[in-house]
């Protein structure tokens, strides 16, 4: 047991097969409206979590890389210092909290983060009548004009956190209610979500074992200091340099 | 008499007439607005300033008296998922029936019950507490570090927020449940006052 909770993720880019489980997991469970074409071509899509492709190699031999990019939930975060209403803050639990309420939605945040997961909501969210009861009550349904984003499934380690307290139980390291939705629904267990406070946690010893020298441990855009909370394990089969990919 | 002073005019007919009417309007105007402003303060504080004390209507008289006070029965007997879960609940139409399916056969309320029993409907209550909009109350957390700290039984904890529902004569808001109340209320009792305690 430890005092205070630190969550983040290790995504091991050389499992991940691409298959965009995680997306839609994550689009059911966070109540985010139905992406059209449209939303799309505009540049509009809201996908908290999303798998980018990058093609490797020269016909014939192509191989399609995968990456899965979420809310990095940076320690040292460009989207916070620039809320006029400090409607994203760092928490005690290393989480970066978007607050609905108090978003005024300047998209300041938005053009901060240098990840491009920050979403705007351009338009009111609409499902058809036939999805209106598969939303998730534990997930606040965003309004036309503010921001969001991955928050880790924040309500998920809020009700294991509660349920554990009422139980006299230690928050399980690797609990299925605990993790985020999209870490449930990977089939390769390419993403494995837990405390990097605790030493013992699987996401601690990974990242241990993957930032010493050597290792495959990597941070995205690291050189911006952002001390992200997420930690990418690189692709085995390294000797293939990117050319182009979108 | 001085010439050249002033020499006040006796009013005309017609003008005492248009002076009464604008009366009348302005009189209407200031009643109208001290209407809206007590509408927009009840609004803000979630219950009525003036009037209109008692909570909505319901479909069907539900007296919490009579179950409450003169049979005693539990909070926790008709809201079971209180301890539990973060929804109290309203119980369905089966649990009433475990009694009602022979008691309160004169009253017209337990008749149409009844019926939408048998069809296999469910009663549309109108909600009474609504927290605002983008954040989650728990009640089963509050009734626990209640109930723990006072060493007392679920049932007593619920009057904290909730007042005296027993002696209701239709259910109403007892509290703002604004966002000020929930704050103060954490802070006596040390609980977390981290946005994400609640809005998420």
């Amino acid at each position: 047991m430890v005092d205070s909770n630190k969550w983040g993720m290790v995504v091991d880019v050389d499992r991940c097969t691409g298959c965009q489980g995680c997306v839609v997991a994550c689009q059911s469970e966070n109540n985010i409206p139905i992406n059209l074409e449209e939303h799309f071509n505009q540049r509009r899509a809201i996908q908290w979590i999303r798998i980018e492709r990058y093609w490797e190699g020269e016909y014939p031999d192509v191989k399609a890389r995968f990456i899965p990019i979420m809310c990095q939930h940076c320690g040292n975060a460009p989207c916070e210092p620039v809320c006029p209403v400090y409607a994203t803050y760092h928490n005690n639990e290393g989480l970066n909290v978007q607050v609905y309420n108090r978003c005024i939605g300047t998209r300041f945040c938005a053009n901060g983060c240098p990840y491009h997961v920050r979403f705007f909501n351009f338009w009111e969210p609409e499902w058809p009548e036939s999805l209106k009861n598969q939303l998730n009550p534990d997930v606040t349904v965003r309004s036309r004009g503010i921001m969001e984003k991955c928050s880790f499934c924040v309500q998920r380690i809020q009700r294991s956190t509660r349920e554990s307290e009422r139980d006299n139980e230690v928050l399980e390291d690797g609990d299925r209610g605990l993790n985020p939705a999209c870490v449930n629904a990977c089939a390769s267990n390419a993403l494995i979500f837990g405390n990097f406070n605790d030493p013992d946690s699987t996401v601690s010893k990974m990242k241990e074992d993957a930032m010493q020298e050597g290792g495959r441990g990597y941070r995205l855009m690291e050189n911006l200091g952002t001390d992200t909370n997420v930690i990418y394990l690189k692709k085995v089969d390294g000797s293939v340099e990117v050319t182009h990919g979108y | 008499m001085i010439p050249g002073d002033f020499q006040p005019q006796k009013p005309t007919g017609t003008q005492l007439a248009k002076l009464g009417v604008l009366g009348v309007v302005l009189l209407g105007v200031f009643i109208g607005i001290v209407l809206v402003l007590t509408f927009v303060i009840s609004s803000w504080l979630g219950r009525p300033v003036i009037f209109g004390h008692d909570g909505p209507e319901q479909p069907i008289e539900f007296p919490h008296e009579t179950h409450v006070k003169e049979l005693g029965m539990d909070c926790t007997f008709c809201h079971r998922n209180v301890e539990k879960e973060a929804a109290a609940s309203v119980p369905a139409l089966g649990l009433c029936m475990t009694c009602h399916s022979a008691v309160g056969d004169e009253l017209e309320g337990i008749t149409k019950m009844r019926s939408l029993y048998e069809d296999g409907r469910s009663i549309h209550w109108v909600r009474v507490h609504r927290v605002p909009d983008h954040v989650h109350f728990v009640h089963e957390a509050h009734i626990r570090y209640f109930s723990e700290k006072e060493g007392v039984e679920a049932k007593a904890v619920c009057a904290t927020c909730h007042g005296e529902v027993a002696g209701m004569d239709k259910v109403r808001q007892n509290r703002a449940l604004k966002m000020g109340d929930c704050v103060n209320c954490h802070k006596q009792n040390n609980a977390p006052t981290d946005c994400v305690t609640c809005h998420y």
